[in-house]
């Protein structure tokens, strides 16, 4: 079966149809997904700021980072869980859009960056917790990680202008 | 609401708003701005709040989180108006007769007038814990700016 195939497959399934076809379901999921941006991609800037050395600068990277994660993480949950929705009522289009293939490829280089970043620089953050200005290695990941972001948003918001 | 037709009449026909519309790009970019927006203002405020809670960053006291983001609070906002208007003008005679939009107004102009004489001033004065007040006022900024997205996205949705 051919991926095309079987994005025509999960929108024709009845959970899909049913969300395509509801005058409510769709806008509550869509305008959670765009709100839940403020508590995912919101609270990660306060974190990847403070990794890049502009704020909260007196306190550790460490302290920073681990008090904004759990909240950062119900945020992308929230979006995790949007998006499916969202994509399971559209995947043929979805599938053809140009702007989602993009928006899969930056999260997965987003993914790989947060990765890199936990199992790298990281593990040596009693070396640089209490830096003002942490290491090159934190910085590029904290720029790095506003840029993918602000990438995965513009082809969101794009891939909707042309459904 | 007739006597202010003429206003939204005469938003619609600048040259802003023709060259907006125009445009194939100017639209969906300016946009994309109002998002990038939206993330950090409403980011600034839900970390405020959450802090206020005293659910996240329980190490800094309650006016330094809040000196921490004001910039980034302030530029949110000034890039959110700035794109706002713009698209406000681009479809100023299609705002004008949306509900959406009119509740979107009140609840921006509620939520700035909370900010700028309530809310600024007690997180200002707050230190480890919030009382009860702040914790209130944390609760109601948040409804007011929720209120605003909400409302804001309504606009495509409901009409």
């Amino acid at each position: 079966m051919s991926i095309l195939s079987m994005c025509q497959w999960l929108q024709d399934t009845s959970i899909g149809t049913s969300i395509r076809e509801s005058i409510w379901v769709f806008p509550i999921i869509e305008t959670t997904h765009v709100l839940g941006l403020s508590i995912s991609v919101g609270l990660l800037l306060v974190s990847d700021l403070r990794l890049m050395g502009f704020i909260m600068k007196k306190r550790p990277a460490s302290e920073v980072y681990e008090q904004i994660k759990p909240w950062m993480f119900l945020g992308f949950a929230i979006m995790v869980v949007s998006g499916i929705f969202l994509f399971w009522c559209q995947a043929v289009k979805a599938y053809n859009s140009i702007f989602f293939k993009t928006k899969v490829i930056l999260l997965v280089v987003a993914a790989i960056n947060a990765i890199a970043f936990e199992r790298g620089i990281y593990r040596k953050i009693e070396k640089w917790d209490n830096a003002l200005v942490p290491p090159m290695e934190a910085r590029v990941a904290g720029w790095a990680s506003l840029i993918l972001w602000a990438a995965i948003i513009t082809c969101g918001r794009t891939m909707a202008y042309t459904f | 609401m007739q006597e202010i037709i003429p206003f939204f009449q005469w938003c619609d026909d600048t040259a802003v708003a023709q060259a907006i519309r125009n445009s194939r790009v100017a639209f969906p970019v300016i946009e994309n701005f109002h998002l990038f927006a939206l993330t950090v203002l409403l980011g600034s405020i839900v970390v405020l709040c959450l802090r206020q809670f005293g659910l996240i960053l329980k190490n800094q006291t309650i006016s330094e989180v809040a000196t921490a983001l004001r910039p980034w609070n302030r530029w949110g906002l000034a890039v959110m108006l700035t794109s706002g208007i713009l698209l406000f003008l681009s479809e100023a005679m299609k705002c004008y007769g949306n509900t959406s939009f009119r509740i979107k107004m009140l609840f921006l102009f509620a939520a700035l007038l909370f900010q700028f004489t309530i809310y600024n001033r007690i997180v200002k004065n707050e230190g480890v814990t919030a009382p009860l007040g702040g914790k209130i006022a944390a609760g109601i900024a948040l409804c007011l700016w929720f209120g605003v997205g909400l409302a804001g996205r309504a606009i495509g949705f409901l009409g």
